[in-house]
Formats: C-alpha cells, sequence, structure tokens
C-alpha cells in the first residue's frame, strides 16, 4: 500500500486558448473507506492562479497552507501578484527543502499570466522537479487513466466551454475507473477576466 | 492480470512445466491439479507482491448480503471487481444460478467462486438423478464445504453465501475458504459488509412483506458502495421463494443515489 | 478498538466516547473518560496510544488556556482544530510522533456548532458525523441512511443509540457503554451513558446443521 495512495484523490489541469482549466475529485478517504466527499484539491492562490495538490492529505493541507503563507509574505514584499512561473518555482524551492523526507505530493500549477495573459501549467513529482507543459497535467491516484483520457479528448487552443466539457469529461471518466478517486468533482476556469467554478454531478460508489 | 517483467522467460517456463508434470489429480470431486511444493499458499503470496518481477492482482472486493425472512431469502451484491485500486468491471454477476433452487454469491476470488459452485451445480444434479429429489440447502452447501476443505490452506479465496429453498423451506448458509459453514438468518460478506451489517440490522425484522425486503437489501448495498471504496456499480437483487428463484433488479447506484437524494429533499419540505 | 462518535444537530454537536482504557488483553479501566474540554462549548475526543492521547491533548488543552489568558476570549473550534493539526503535524515529522484521533467538536458565535475530524496523521477535514474506530465501519453507513440536517437533540440521540446498538451487536470488541454529550452554546452538557441492550435472541432455534 503505497503512502500517496493512503487517502486517494487526483488532479488534472488542462489549457485552452487564453484560458486554463483544473479540475480535483472531493473524495477523502482512509484506504477503502470513505470519510468525506467534500474535500477538494484545489486551492485558489491569487486572481488568476491555482494550485492542485495529490497525495497524502495531511501534506496537501500542510503544503497548501506553507505556499500560502510564503506567497502573502512575496506579494506583500513586491506589492504585486506573482507570476505562475514564479510561483511554479516557490513550490519546487519548498519541496526540495524536504528532499530527504519529502512531503508526500505532487502539484500542478495552473493560471495565466497576470499581465500577459498567457496560460501556464506546471507539474512536478514530490520533490520538486518542475515540467512546465503546454497541453495538459495530470496528478493522483487516477494518473494513468488521466493520461488515457486527456491523451485522447485534449485538443489545442480549446474555447473555454469547450475546455471545461473536456476536462470534465477526461476527468470523470478517468476516476471512474480508479476506486480512490470521485465521489463528486470541481472544475475552475480561469479566464481573462474570470474565474468559473462548477461542481460536477458524478457517480457516488 | 499477469505482468511479465525482468524475469528470465526460459527460468519461467521450466518452472511451468516442473509445476505441471509433478501434478498430481485428486480422485474424486474434479481434476485440480495439486502443485508440488510444499506451502501453495506462500508460493503463490510471492507473486502476489507488487514489485514482484511476476505480479499477479486477483479480482477482490465486494459486498454481498443475504437474509431469510418470512417471505423466503433476499440475495442482493454488488457488481464491482478491483484489481488493487483498478476498478477492472463495474458490471460483475455476483451471484452465481447454480440451479432454480439454489443461489450461490461470490466474495473474494472471482476464479474460485465461480469454478467451485460449477462443481456443486454438477454434484446437486447428480444427487437429483440418483435420488429422484432435489438436495437440501443443508446438503448442497455442504458438499461445497467439504470440497473447498480439502483444500484447505492452499490459498482458495472465497467467502460465499449459499441460498435456496427446500422441504424444510427457506435454507442459508455461510461458506468460507477455511472450510466454516454456517447458517443464520441474516449474513453480509466482503469488504463492505460491515456497511451492509449496519444498515440491514437496523431495519431488520422476521415480518418485512416482499417490497420491504427487496427495498432493505438494496439499501444495504447501495450505502456500503457509497462507503467502501471496492463495492460499486450495479446493485442486483435476487428472491429465493418456494418456487424457486426470481431476479427482481438490477440497478445502477448512481441512478440510486440521485433517486433517493430526490427522496430527501421530498420528504425534507 | 476505542470509538468516539460526533453527530451535528441544530444549533448543538452530540458527542459520545466508549469507556474502555485497554492495555493489551486487559481492561485497565471501565469508566475511562476520553473528552478534553478546550473551552466551555469546545471539546476534543481522543483516541490512539495510550500514553500519547493524555499528553497530546492536554498540551492542546493548557495551550488554548494560556490563550484565552492573554487574549482574554477563546480561540474559535475552526482555529483550535486548525492549531492542534498544526501541532500534530509538527510532531508527524520528529522522531517519535504522537500517534492519537481526535474528533473536535465546539459551538461558537461566528460557525455555530462544527465538528471536525482529525486523524494521526494530522489530516483534518469538517464533518456533519464522523466516528473513529472501528465503528466507523458500522456506523457510517446507518448515518448516511438516517442523518438529516438541523436534527433536534431527540433525533440525534436515536441515531447515536442506532450506531451504539449496532457497534455493540457486531463488533468483536465488546465496548459495553458510551459517556454521552451535548454542545450547545449554553456549554456542554452530560446526557445518561448508553449501556449495552444487545443480547442474542435465544427464542430463535436455528435449524440442525446436520444433514
Amino acid at each position: 500500500m503505497s503512502i500517496m495512495s493512503y487517502n486517494g484523490g487526483t488532479v488534472v489541469a488542462m489549457a485552452g486558448k487564453e484560458c486554463v482549466a483544473i479540475a480535483s475529485d472531493k473524495r477523502f478517504g482512509i484506504q477503502y473507506s470513505t470519510v468525506s466527499m467534500d474535500y477538494p484539491k484545489v486551492f485558489e492562490m491569487g486572481p488568476h492562479l491555482f494550485l492542485g495538490l495529490a497525495g497524502l492529505a495531511t501534506d496537501v493541507q500542510t503544503v497548501s497552507q506553507r505556499l500560502k503563507f510564503r506567497l502573502n509574505l512575496y506579494e506583500l514584499q513586491e506589492n504585486r501578484h506573482i507570476k505562475p512561473k514564479t510561483f511554479s518555482s516557490m513550490v519546487s524551492n519548498l519541496l526540495y527543502e524536504r528532499r530527504f523526507g519529502p512531503y508526500f505530493i505532487e502539484p500542478i500549477i495552473a493560471g495565466l499570466d497576470p499581465k500577459t495573459h498567457e496560460p501556464f501549467i506546471s507539474v512536478m513529482d514530490l520533490i520538486g522537479q518542475p515540467c512546465i507543459s503546454t497541453d495538459f497535467a495530470v496528478i493522483g491516484t487516477a494518473n494513468e487513466q488521466l493520461y488515457g483520457m486527456c491523451e485522447t479528448l485534449w485538443q489545442p487552443n480549446l474555447e473555454p466551454n469547450d475546455l471545461f466539457e473536456t476536462i470534465s469529461q477526461a476527468l470523470m471518466n478517468a476516476f471512474d475507473r480508479d476506486a480512490y478517486s470521485g465521489w463528486g468533482a470541481v472544475v475552475y476556469i480561469i479566464e481573462k477576466d474570470k474565474v468559473t467554478v462548477k461542481e460536477l454531478k458524478t457517480r457516488m460508489d | 492480470m499477469l505482468a511479465l517483467a525482468t524475469r528470465n522467460e526460459d527460468e519461467l517456463l521450466k518452472e511451468t512445466r516442473a509445476i505441471t508434470e509433478n501434478a498430481t489429480i485428486p480422485s474424486g470431486i474434479s481434476s485440480i491439479a495439486i502443485p508440488p511444493y510444499s506451502d501453495p499458499k506462500e508460493f503463490l503470496a510471492q507473486y502476489n507482491k507488487p514489485d514482484s518481477a511476476v505480479s499477479i492482482k486477483f479480482n477482490r472486493g465486494t459486498t454481498t448480503l443475504a437474509f431469510k425472512y418470512q417471505g423466503g431469502v433476499i440475495v442482493a451484491v454488488d457488481s464491482r471487481a478491483t484489481g488493487g485500486a483498478y476498478i477492472a468491471s463495474q458490471t460483475v454477476k455476483k451471484v452465481i444460478e447454480i440451479n432454480p433452487y439454489l443461489l450461490g454469491t461470490m466474495a473474494g476470488g472471482a476464479a474460485d467462486c465461480q469454478f467451485w459452485e460449477r462443481v456443486l451445480s454438477k454434484h446437486c444434479r447428480i444427487y437429483e438423478l440418483r435420488n429422484k429429489e432435489r438436495i437440501s440447502v443443508a446438503g448442497a452447501s455442504k458438499i461445497l464445504a467439504n470440497m473447498v476443505y480439502s483444500y484447505k490452506n492452499m490459498g482458495l479465496s472465497m467467502g460465499t453465501m449459499i441460498a435456496g429453498w427446500d422441504k424444510r423451506g427457506p435454507g442459508l448458509y455461510y461458506v468460507g475458504d477455511d472450510g466454516t459453514r454456517v447458517t443464520n438468518n441474516i449474513f453480509s460478506v466482503g469488504s463492505g459488509s460491515t456497511y451492509a451489517y449496519g444498515v440491514l440490522d437496523s431495519e431488520y425484522k422476521w415480518d418485512l412483506n416482499d417490497t420491504e425486503a427487496y427495498e432493505l437489501g438494496r439499501r444495504a448495498i447501495y450505502h456500503a458502495t457509497h462507503r467502501d471504496a471496492m463495492s460499486g456499480g450495479m446493485v442486483r437483487i435476487y428472491h429465493m421463494k418456494s418456487t424457486g428463484w426470481v431476479k427482481i433488479s438490477e440497478e445502477d447506484v448512481t441512478d440510486l443515489y440521485y433517486r433517493y437524494k430526490a427522496q430527501e429533499a421530498v420528504a425534507a419540505q | 478498538m476505542e470509538c468516539v462518535i460526533g453527530i451535528v444537530g441544530k444549533d448543538f454537536i452530540l458527542v459520545a466516547s466508549d469507556t474502555n482504557q485497554a492495555h493489551s488483553i486487559v481492561i485497565m479501566k471501565q469508566d475511562d473518560d476520553k473528552l478534553f474540554k478546550i473551552n466551555p462549548r469546545g471539546a476534543m475526543l481522543v483516541t490512539g496510544e495510550p500514553g500519547d492521547k493524555v499528553n497530546f491533548a492536554e498540551y492542546i488543552q493548557r495551550n488554548l488556556q494560556l490563550y484565552k489568558m492573554i487574549n482574554g476570549y477563546d480561540l474559535s473550534t475552526n482555529a483550535a482544530a486548525n492549531y492542534a493539526r498544526r501541532e500534530l503535524a509538527t510532531s508527524l515529522r520528529s522522531r517519535d510522533p504522537y500517534h492519537v484521533n481526535m474528533l473536535i467538536a465546539g459551538h461558537d458565535d461566528h460557525d455555530g456548532a462544527s465538528l471536525y475530524f482529525m486523524d494521526y496523521l494530522s489530516s483534518l477535514v469538517k464533518l456533519p458525523f464522523a466516528i473513529h474506530g472501528y465503528g466507523s465501519y458500522f456506523g457510517l453507513s446507518i448515518c448516511d441512511k438516517y442523518y438529516k440536517h438541523d436534527m433536534n437533540e431527540t433525533e440525534a440521540l436515536n441515531l447515536l443509540n442506532k450506531i451504539i446498538a449496532e457497534i455493540q451487536k457486531r463488533l468483536l470488541v465488546q465496548l459495553p457503554s458510551f459517556h454521552v454529550r451535548v454542545i450547545n452554546k449554553e456549554g456542554i452538557r452530560d446526557l445518561p451513558t448508553i449501556y449495552a441492550k444487545y443480547q442474542p435472541d435465544q427464542s430463535v432455534r436455528h435449524e440442525s446443521m446436520e444433514l
């Protein structure tokens, strides 16, 4: 039994045309047993910046809180919003600080550049090796299924509505083949002038 | 699911040949090869580890239940098969129709349950032809218990319930892979069984009418699929009557979830 | 083997904890109290490693008391839960981590009645009902079936009785009694202890196992 799948959960992000989307399931379980069905793993870090964390739930909480703290300090110091790319480095640094006793999570950073509004997606392993991606990124217990879904459904330059449809279908069909994730899902569509949050109606078993 | 990784193919072939050549066929009930090594359970277990070069993941994880009541026996099961965290199927038939008066349920190793209950159906048929009457539920379940007992500690994995109707009326037995055989009014087997028991015990009465009994079985399985990650898919309900079994329903858990949710919303108003 | 239960009702939380304190195969104490008050209308119900349990719970309890003395007001339930989580999460990556699970229940003016579930890894979740221990395997499905929002005290107590009856009927480890409390705006109030009622029905004679 891997520590990364002790609590279950899965996150996916996709880039579209002048927009990005990030989505997660809502399960919090302790191995086979589902404890909560209201446990999203996507965190709002800024007006155009979102962080998704999958892995051990306690570290999801610790890392999201510590990152929020560092981000607040950064933005107070710099008096401007952070760029997704800079934030990605911040996440990477925080994770590598624990190189020899890592946080058991993998992060996805999805957002738009505060000035240019260029889509940005990056994903890392648990000790902070970043990988900037131009299409999509997947993490969590359903990551294998998600790769399959994303490889077939994703296409370049999707409009926000199509991106929502694509990411929702990818996520739902992926976690329907994974026992450790599901039980509701939440999708964020990030555009230049608005962020749309949608809850998905999913299987509950 | 068999994954071959770093292991030398010749070596594997040699090993397989050794197993088959030395195999002995037991007299009587069937022809299962007895493995030539001393502890089959341990031998198999080493290939069940996820990091082993040869990694076999058996399908496991289930919720099944059966209970006797005034109108006969209700058998209700889910339909999910998992190999590790992967959901291999959502449409598995976990009720095995042994004959028109006997049903078996499937928990643990799918192949073990299916195979031994198939063998059981052969024995029941032979009994009928020899004795010109149907076998009792007690008798049928004992044949199964004896068969699996003879393979005890060889790694069989099954938790099965045998439900039927005979001269004594409704019958219900649990037969386990360790050779246990017990009868009771209520049984639930599988990873989600505790959740099912919770619902079952809170509502169960001998005097349930048919509709209430179906709904109780359905609710118990449904709630188990909701909390147990390894159970899910569909809820199948069977009713064992004096005239033999009838299939009552097959419903997707998702339909049930949103139906119950709508009902709760109406009730709250 | 221990079991603590929490159910959120309309403006209150009903909490129950089993009363066994076991060591190895011996029951050392039959009227153990797993509840630790954190403020006049908030409490933790703690299970886990015997030494760690009291040590950690009292550490949190005393620090919350100190907070009140310094600042003149209590931490909200949410803040107290997050404080306990941080302490446990810090300990998690030390040489000898605390091994404790807990429910944190409290009433405050901002959130009303709230209930938090935290396991020994310090994963914190807010829930409408929660059970720690093997009891959860039997109780959660009962909660799913009977729980309603804004239940009154009688309704919540009915649900609690159902859960405890099932645990006492099906769980191999016998938990003969449970302390029961209501936490609301007025404070923490004791309700009568729930004792095991389940007796196997001896009137039912099962048919002979002989062929």
